[in-house]
Parts: structure tokens; C-alpha cells; sequence
């Protein structure tokens, strides 16, 4: 990323007309694409160094905003925002679970104008429950006329691809789990968020934070190396990391 | 002196009855519609300043070269140290701190140089373009041995050490069946008013300037600025402006010298306002303090010996840290409990960590957080219940306080104790093995009101009639939040029955009454004993007008709502007769000094006492360790209520406050360096984190009490660490010291204890 210690208020915003247009505009430019804000923002005002122009995503463009159901499950436009994900009567019907937690999810404002694209992106609260659900990404990039589909997990942000969208699989008779941990009860970035989903069949992990996001596939002997070599530092962390991974593993498990 | 009776306990409620109404500020305050001086953006003229601060804790200053700066597009005055008229020196106790620096930095955020420009944005592009030179030099970082490591100042950098002492401790300590013995911390709390430092300083045309900020004490910001801006006092000014928090933090001057200086060079006025980044680095902070105690009793209980070994780091500057040091001792003592013999000893240090002063609780709520430890760790190991430990060593009302000084209390310790442990909140725990574990703590704590010790401490206000026909009351205090205004009103109406309409309270104006500073609590005191001054002598010469203009007998006229009843008909309203009185027949004046204790030579401590006893529910995460509070009970002896939404504000305000403190609030420093810079990484409790809230009163105030108006500004946040603590530990069986709760740290000791049994 170009930066600069420029002013925000000389940033040029660079307003493309599509999608495609977008995806070569920050080819060329190296400009970030920029969803609520809400990530960045903050980011750029501590660090004193404002980019010098960035490319605005639209939610009007088709698919990139709304919730709709496509038959295997849903389809989440990349530029939805926190507040009406938490809000969706089909999320009510898909996730239940997902409401309550959002809010814990930063704050009313906060959710109003951050996006479920800018979240994952920035590794945000929901990528833990989305990599559990194995969620695939929509997403568009320079060197490929078609739009492609590919496991969030293996999606990298920042490498100019822009997400249009997330499928998420039909996880209305699933057992799910989601515990957040942040310095603060709410209005903080999680310090460690996970999640549990089984889908009747295996029980899927996932966890995001300070760590990262990642997918948890060892067993509970060998969790805490496996949290260890994926960046998790923190001896107490990790320890809560996984008394929250076997609360909820068991909780499912009552449940069933 | 007055004798224990049965105390009248009442659970305060807001209920807004029809006098009660609050006034037009508080909704537009909570709209943000309420003006502050940082909204003064529409004068004219106005040139925006912005301060060029240090970005090493501790350097030479080699050089300051401002020519680009002086240069760049729409700067109209560049200044450093040279440019300082008068004094380059500030501090409310010491002028140690400089305006601008001259050949040294001692923190990170030290003043350097300052700007005006014509926009926000010129003023801060010409603050990067000055150039400084420093020669870093060591860091001073480390309270403990700071006085063993190169003086910041002249001298050493121990800059007070007191001790208070009281029989022979250790022999004392050596007959003791039961000893404890711990070390606690408390953090570098921030004030985190909504609105930042700032304002603007008008030249006024005739070579002075008049300021309007947000400040605690105009009359002592004009002496001090006065002398920094080589004014005759008569040229200064300070308006007070209704500014968003100050809880301490604006006690001290923050932009006012330089903002001045900006002025007087520009003859324009000149505004300045900290960003939160900027106030994050370079504002007043709650002291650190890292105190071991030991304290012994016998094997019933009765408390025998106590120890205090304490070091609070002050900064880079003085500021209020002697006063601070002080207050701190004194609660060290223990002051609601009997104890034969004690050695307190304080030490304040500079470091390069900042700055640190005034901060509701001022020292008290650290020591007492200590205190109410030390006798649960006691309890503990005496296998006593800690509220019979106590009750066993509470002084009685008739008693003197710890420092054998007379005190004046508004209820008996015992009444309120028991009061606090019939609270509802006294429930089993969930049971174990459950995810949350669920726990009740109390603890108990005493404030006193006034600057003490003997300090000079003194004020006065005024009475009028408008010619609109309002009951003006005028005082130096500011308006930061606590709605004083509201209380003086109330107390006004209740004195007088007139209507709060009638009524207009003036705040803040240095040109006005000296009422002292708005801190220690003692704003309410001297409301009271000034109007109770004021007031019949007013009243009868109202009357007598009102007799001499309408021929009725005074004694028969009674104020009301708008004027002058006569047999509970209006005979004359105040606007008529503020006409047709002489001038000057209705303005009364008055002062006080703050009361003392009667027969003192020297004062010692504070005489009007006040007692809060909080109980906290908290629930525990066994998963995680965090901590929720989840109810507070607080029951407190602080006098007569006058103005019962005003007292459950600040008493409620106050223990969220404590609860920022106990639970997530800390600024660290590194090398002198602030670890956080803004409100997304310094946490402060949002109302998601506040807890259910009671406040009782128990109000046990002889009716002649002299003084049974108290002030409750900082009670609230006195017990509320202890209390929380104390719940943590009956939900984990984990006492925890070091604050804020680390809940990583708690979680590892909770996993030990799940280990061991
Ligand atoms: C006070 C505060 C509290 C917060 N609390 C939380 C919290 O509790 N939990 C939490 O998870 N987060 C929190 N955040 C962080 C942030 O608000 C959220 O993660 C939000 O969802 C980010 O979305 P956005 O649309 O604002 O992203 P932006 O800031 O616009 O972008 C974030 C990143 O994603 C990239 N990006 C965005 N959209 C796309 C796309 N469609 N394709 C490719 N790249 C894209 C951007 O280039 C950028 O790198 C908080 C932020 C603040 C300011």
C-alpha cells in the first residue's frame, strides 16, 4: 500500500463504475479497496499516514449487498453491512446463534457502517464462525474474467482480489458454537473468537484474533501445539482459547 | 457531640417530580447540543493553535529550529520558550512544569513550541515542520528507584516523603497472633472526559485576555497565567466554561499558557483543542501506586499493628502530587478502624512516565483498595467472617479519627456496615463447576470533604436581582458535568420556595466570587454554608421592599413561585420589584472558609467525614477469566440528599469510574512511552459494562448539624475496588492485587486451583 503522511481530507476516492473496473483500478493504482471503513480508518489515523487515493466499493453493484437464499444455502453480498447481517430474518432462520453474538460484535455505529466482506478481510469476529461453517468466497480478480468461488480458508485478502460475495451452506439442522473473548466485553476487536459447528456428521473448529484466523484440525491433546505454530503467543490465551473450544464442543454435544 | 440513634435508611430513586424536572442543559448535554468551549468555532477571527510536543520521555534539547514552520501557508505566529513573556513555569503546589521547554524534555508530550495558524490543518503541517534536535538521555521508568537515578529536577527526584506514625509498630507487629503481609499496585488511570483539553484565548483589546476553557479554578489559573503572560491580574480572565469532564484532569492549566501566549502575540483569538491522541499523551493521569502493607491482629481480631510502604510516581511534574501523597496517607491509616499503632510512609517520585495529579478519589481509592484487602486477607486467615472483623474494630461517632483529629460523621460506621450486610446481593454462588462463577464482595471506605490538613481553603458567592426579576446566584465553581447548577438551584428553592425558574446560577467567571477550586469535594459544603449566609438577610430585605412598595406587613409576605405572596395570593413579582428597588438593595455577598475542626490549631486531615460501604456481585467466566460486575449496592452516610438525581449521578458515575479502574482501565508506559493511544485500545467500561446500580442513604444528620450538606463527588468510586476484588475472590478463591484484573493472570490461577483439588 502507498502511503503517505498526507491529510485525510487530500485522499482522492476513486469511484469505479463496476466491479471488473474496480479490480483494475487497484491493479494499476495499488490503491486498497476501502467497504465501511471502519477497519481502515482507524488503522490510518493512529499511524498518522493517510493513503493517497483509494477505490471505493459500491453496494449497489449486483449481488454485493443482501442476503438471499440459494437453495443449498445463502448467499452473502461481500458489502453487507454488520447491522443488517444481525438483523436478516434468514440469518434468524439459518444462524441463529449469529444476532446474539453480533452483539459483540464492535458497537451499534460501528456495525452500521463495517461490512461482512471488510470483517473477514481483516480477520474480524465473524471469520471464526464463517471457516467453521466453510464458507466459500466469491471473488473477482485481475488475471480471470470469470468470477470464481474458492473455500474462505484459503482466500487471501490483500493480494488485490475483491470479494463480491459468501456462500454459506444450509445450516439449519447444524449445532453451532461461538464464544468472543476480547479485552473488553464489547466494542473491542476479539483477543480470540471460536466457533464449533457440527453438521450432524463432524464437528469443525475454527478460531480468529490475535492469533489470526485459521481452522483448527488437531486433536485436543495436540491443540495447543497446533495454536502455538499457527502464531497464538500467549501461553493464557491459548489456554482460553481452549477451554472455550471444549465448553462449546460439549455443549453441542449435550445437545444432541 | 450528638449521640448514636437509629438511622433513617432510604433507597434513592430518580423521580422527577414536578419541581424536580431537570433543567434544558441536561438534554441538550445528553443531544450534544450543550456548547462547550471547544465549540466556540464562530468568532471572529479565530485562529486554531496546536502544539508541537516531544516525542522522547527524556532528551537534551539541542535545537528548535521553527523557520520553515514560520513560513508555511496561513501561520501567523510561531513560539517556543524565548517568546514566554513572563514565567515559564507552571504547577498548582510547585512551578516546576515549563510552558515550553528550554533545554530539556522530561516526558513524552512535554511542550516544545506552539502555532497559530488560520486552520486546524495549517497550524499541524507547521508543527511537523519544526525541527528538533534532542540528545536522548536515560530513562527514568522505575518508581521504586527513581530517587536513585539522575534527577530530573533540581535535587533528587524524590520530591515528597511523609510518614505518619502512632505507637511503636514493631513491637506492636512482633505481638500480633495473625500477620499479613502483600504487595499492591494500582494503574495510571486516565480521566477520559468525552470532551478533550482545550478552549480559546480573546485578547480583549486592551492588552490583556480573557480565557474561556474548560478548567477547575479560574481565580488560580488567573494568578498563574498572569505571571506567565507578564499581565497585571486585572488583565486576565478566565471564564469557566460548562465543559465536557474534568474529573481532575483539567485541574491543573493544560493549554491555557500557550493558547494566551498565542493571543497576545496574533491579537486574535486563538483556539486549542487536543486531539484525543494528543490528550492520550500528553494528559494528567491517575497516580500509580505500589504499596505493601502488613497488618497484624490478635487472635479475636482486634486489629493491632499496620504497616504502609508506598510509592506513587508523580511524572515528569509535580502538579497536585504532594496533595495527592497526603490524601493517600491518610487513607492508608485506615481512618474507620481502631488500630494502636501504625507507620505510613509515602514516597512521591518524577519519572519520565507522563504526568500524573487530580483524579476523583485523589490517592484515597488507591489506599483503600489496600486497606480493605489487607483486613479480608486477615479475616481469611483468622477463619472470621470479614464483616464481624470489621464491626469488631469500627470506630464509634464519638471517636476521633485515625489521626486523633476531630471528625464529624453523618451516621455511626456500625449502622452502615450492618446496613451493607443485610444487602440483597449476599447470594450463594453458583455452584461449582458451573461456567460462571458468581461471587459477593463488600468493602467500606471513608472520605473526607475540603482540601485539609490545613490548606488554605476558603470562598465566597454572591445573591442578586435581576432587572428581569431572577434570583441570580453567582459562584466560581465550574460546571463540568456534576450539575451543581441544579443543586444550587434546588437549594435555593427549598430555602426560599421560590420556583427553579426564578432562579439563575452564573458559574465559573474569575471576574466573579472566588469560590476555590472545584475539587475535593467541597463545591456543595460551601454552596450551602454560603447561601445559609446569605440567604435570611436577602430574603428579609425582600421582604421589607416588597412591605415598602405595597404598604402589607413584611412578615406577612412569604417568596413563592415568581414574587411575593401574601396569604397564598402573588402581591408583587420579582420583576416589578427589581425595578422599583433601590440599586444594590439586593446583592448580597458572602465567604467562608471551609469548616474545620473547632479548637485545631493546625488542622489535621479533613473534619467532615463521609462513609460508603459498596457490595459488588460479580460473575466470573471459568473459561476465560474475565470478570462482569454485575450489580452494585452502595450505602453511603453523606449527609442530607438536596438534590437526589445529582447524588445518585455522582455516586453511580464514580463506582463505573472504579470499575474502569479495577477492571480494564491502565495506561502502561515503556521507556517512558504511553502503550496506548486512544479509546479502542485504553478501555474504558461502555454502558454495556455498567452494572445495576442501589444507592442507599443513610442519613443520620442531627437537625442542628452545622454542616449537613456533604459533598459526594468522589464517594462513589472510594470501596468499589475492594468490593469487586473482594467478589472475585468468594466466585474464584483467587485474591487478585495487581490492578487492573488481568483476566489471563486470573484464569491461570483459577486453572491452578481446578488442578490442585
Ligand atoms: C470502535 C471499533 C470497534 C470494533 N470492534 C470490532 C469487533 O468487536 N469485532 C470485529 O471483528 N471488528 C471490530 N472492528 C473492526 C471493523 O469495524 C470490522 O472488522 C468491520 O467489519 C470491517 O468492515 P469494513 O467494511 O469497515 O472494512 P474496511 O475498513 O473498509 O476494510 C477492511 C479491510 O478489508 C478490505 N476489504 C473490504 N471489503 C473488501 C472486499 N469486498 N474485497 C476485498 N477486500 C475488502 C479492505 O481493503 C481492508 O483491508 C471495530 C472497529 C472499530 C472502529
Amino acid at each position: 500500500m502507498q502511503a503517505d503522511p498526507t491529510q485525510r481530507d487530500q485522499i482522492r476516492v476513486l469511484r469505479p463504475a463496476t466491479p471488473r473496473e474496480a479490480v483494475a483500478l487497484a491493479k494499476t493504482t495499488g490503491a486498497p479497496y476501502i467497504a465501511g471503513g471502519s477497519g481502515l480508518q482507524p488503522v490510518w489515523e493512529r499511524n498518522g499516514s493517510w493513503p493517497r487515493q483509494i477505490v471505493a466499493l459500491n453496494p449497489g453493484w449486483p449481488g454485493f449487498r443482501g442476503i438471499e437464499e440459494t437453495g443449498q444455502g445463502l448467499r452473502v453480498g461481500a458489502l453487507t453491512t454488520l447491522g443488517e447481517l444481525a438483523q436478516h430474518p434468514l440469518i434468524h432462520r439459518y444462524l441463529p446463534c449469529l444476532p446474539e453474538f453480533m452483539d459483540q460484535v464492535a458497537g451499534p455505529g460501528v456495525r452500521h457502517l463495517g461490512t461482512v466482506g471488510g470483517n473477514l478481510c481483516a480477520g474480524g469476529d465473524l471469520s471464526a464462525l464463517f471457516l467453521a461453517l466453510d464458507a466459500q468466497v466469491h471473488r473477482l480478480s485481475d488475471d480471470d474474467p470469470q468470477e470464481q468461488c474458492q473455500p474462505l480458508e484459503d482466500y487471501s485478502a490483500g493480494d488485490g482480489t475483491l470479494m463480491t460475495a459468501l456462500s454459506i451452506p444450509d445450516s439449519r439442522q447444524w449445532r453451532i458454537g461461538l464464544e468472543k473473548l476480547g479485552y473488553r466485553e464489547r466494542f473491542s476487536p476479539p483477543r480470540a473468537t471460536v466457533a464449533c459447528v457440527h453438521d450432524g456428521q463432524t464437528m469443525r473448529r475454527a478460531v480468529c484474533g490475535e492469533g489470526g484466523p485459521a481452522r483448527l484440525r488437531s486433536s485436543e491433546t495436540d491443540q495447543d501445539t497446533e495454536l502455538t505454530a499457527g502464531g497464538w503467543q500467549d501461553p493464557a490465551l491459548r489456554l482460553a482459547i481452549q477451554r472455550m473450544l471444549a465448553f462449546l464442543q460439549e455443549d453441542i454435544a449435550r445437545d444432541h | 457531640m450528638t449521640t448514636d440513634r437509629p438511622a433513617s435508611i432510604s433507597t434513592l430513586a430518580v423521580d422527577w417530580g414536578p419541581e424536580g424536572q431537570p433543567g434544558d442543559t441536561l438534554y441538550q448535554r445528553i443531544d450534544g447540543q450543550l456548547d462547550y468551549p471547544t465549540d466556540l468555532l464562530n468568532l471572529p477571527g479565530l485562529l486554531h493553535g496546536a502544539i508541537l510536543r516531544s516525542d522522547q520521555a527524556h532528551a537534551r534539547l539541542l535545537a528548535v529550529d521553527t523557520r520553515v514552520a514560520r513560513t508555511m501557508p496561513g501561520v501567523h505566529s510561531v513560539v517556543t520558550a524565548e517568546d514566554v513573556p513572563g514565567l515559564n513555569r507552571f504547577g498548582i503546589v510547585v512551578r516546576d512544569q515549563p510552558v515550553f521547554c528550554e533545554d530539556r524534555v522530561r516526558y513524552e508530550g512535554d511542550a516544545i513550541a506552539a502555532v497559530a495558524a488560520d486552520t486546524p490543518a495549517q497550524a499541524r503541517a507547521a508543527i511537523a515542520a519544526i525541527r528538533v534536535e534532542y540528545q536522548p538521555l536515560p530513562v527514568v521508568e522505575d518508581a521504586a528507584s527513581a530517587e536513585n537515578q539522575p534527577a530530573l529536577h533540581e535535587g533528587s527526584n524524590l520530591l515528597a516523603q511523609e510518614s505518619l506514625t502512632r505507637g511503636d509498630v514493631d513491637q506492636a507487629l512482633a505481638a500480633c497472633a495473625v500477620v499479613v503481609e502483600h504487595e499492591y499496585r494500582t494503574p495510571r488511570q486516565m480521566h477520559g472526559f468525552m470532551e478533550t483539553e482545550g478552549g480559546v484565548a480573546l485578547p480583549d483589546g486592551n492588552g490583556g485576555v480573557l480565557f474561556r476553557v474548560g478548567c477547575q479554578s479560574g481565580h488560580r489559573d488567573v494568578e498563574q497565567l498572569a505571571d506567565i503572560l507578564a499581565l497585571p491580574r486585572a488583565q486576565v480572565s478566565v471564564e469557566a466554561m460548562t465543559t465536557g469532564g474534568a474529573f481532575g484532569g483539567k485541574d491543573e492549566l493544560t493549554i491555557q499558557p500557550a493558547a494566551g501566549i498565542l493571543a497576545l502575540r496574533t491579537g486574535r483569538p486563538v483556539m486549542i483543542h487536543l486531539d484525543r491522541f494528543e490528550s492520550c499523551r500528553s494528559g494528567m493521569k491517575r497516580h500509580p501506586v505500589a504499596v505493601r502493607m502488613t497488618t497484624g491482629c490478635d487472635a479475636r481480631g482486634h486489629l493491632l499493628a499496620h504497616r504502609v510502604d508506598a510509592v506513587l510516581d508523580t511524572g515528569a511534574y509535580a502538579s497536585l502530587g504532594p496533595a495527592v501523597l497526603e490524601n493517600f496517607m491518610d487513607h492508608a491509616t485506615a481512618p474507620l478502624y481502631r488500630i494502636d499503632s501504625y507507620a505510613v510512609t509515602g514516597r512521591l517520585v518524577y519519572t519520565n512516565n507522563g504526568l500524573c495529579g487530580a483524579f476523583r478519589g485523589f490517592g484515597g481509592n488507591q489506599a483503600t483498595f489496600a486497606v480493605e484487602s489487607q483486613l479480608d486477607a486477615l479475616a481469611c486467615k483468622l477463619g472470621m467472617d470479614p464483616g464481624e472483623l470489621r464491626r469488631k474494630n469500627l470506630r464509634s461517632r464519638q471517636e476521633p479519627g485515625s489521626r486523633g483529629q476531630p471528625v464529624r460523621w453523618t451516621a455511626a460506621p456500625a449502622t452502615v456496615l450492618d446496613a451493607a450486610l443485610a444487602s440483597p446481593l449476599w447470594q450463594p454462588g453458583n455452584p461449582a463447576g458451573a461456567r460462571w462463577l458468581t461471587g459477593t464482595g463488600l468493602a467500606f471506605g471513608a472520605q473526607g470533604n475540603g482540601l485539609g490538613d490545613g490548606l488554605p481553603d476558603s470562598g465566597g458567592g454572591r445573591l442578586s436581582l435581576t432587572p428581569e426579576g431572577r434570583i441570580r446566584v453567582e459562584f466560581g465553581f465550574a460546571d463540568y458535568g456534576q450539575d451543581i447548577a441544579g443543586a444550587i438551584t434546588r437549594s435555593v428553592c427549598d430555602a426560599l420556595g421560590c420556583g427553579s425558574a426564578d432562579v439563575e446560577v452564573v458559574l465559573g467567571q474569575s471576574r466573579g466570587p472566588d469560590s476555590g477550586p472545584t475539587s475535593a469535594s467541597r463545591s456543595s459544603v460551601m454552596v450551602h454554608g454560603l447561601l445559609s449566609r446569605m440567604l435570611p438577610e436577602w430574603t428579609q430585605t425582600l421582604k421589607r421592599l416588597a412591605a415598602e412598595l405595597t404598604g402589607q406587613p413584611a412578615e406577612d409576605l412569604a417568596p413563592g413561585t415568581g414574587g411575593l405572596f401574601l396569604q397564598g395570593r402573588r402581591l408583587i413579582d420579582y420583576r416589578e420589584l427589581a425595578g422599583k428597588a433601590p440599586p444594590d438593595a439586593l446583592v448580597a455577598e458572602a465567604g467562608q472558609d471551609f469548616p474545620v475542626a473547632p479548637g485545631q490549631e493546625t488542622p489535621v486531615g479533613r473534619y467532615l467525614q463521609l462513609q460508603i460501604a459498596t457490595i459488588a456481585r460479580v460473575m466470573v467466566d471459568r473459561l476465560t477469566g474475565r470478570v462482569r460486575v454485575t450489580d452494585l449496592h452502595h450505602i453511603t452516610a453523606a449527609g442530607r440528599v438536596i438534590y437526589p438525581p445529582g447524588y445518585l449521578g455522582q455516586i453511580e458515575g464514580a463506582a463505573v469510574m472504579g470499575l474502569g479502574m479495577t477492571l480494564t482501565e491502565d495506561m502502561p508506559t515503556r521507556k517512558g512511552r504511553m502503550q496506548r493511544d486512544n479509546l479502542d485500545q485504553y478501555l474504558m467500561p461502555t454502558i454495556g459494562d455498567a452494572p445495576a446500580q442501589r444507592v442507599d442513604v443513610v442519613d443520620d444528620t442531627p437537625e442542628n448539624d452545622p454542616y449537613p450538606i456533604r459533598g459526594i463527588g468522589e464517594l462513589g468510586i472510594e470501596a468499589v475496588t475492594p468490593a469487586i476484588v473482594s467478589a472475585i475472590e468468594a466466585a474464584t478463591g483467587v485474591r487478585v492485587r495487581t490492578l487492573p484484573v488481568s483476566p489471563s493472570a486470573l484464569l491461570e490461577a483459577i486453572q491452578a486451583r481446578e488442578a490442585q483439588s
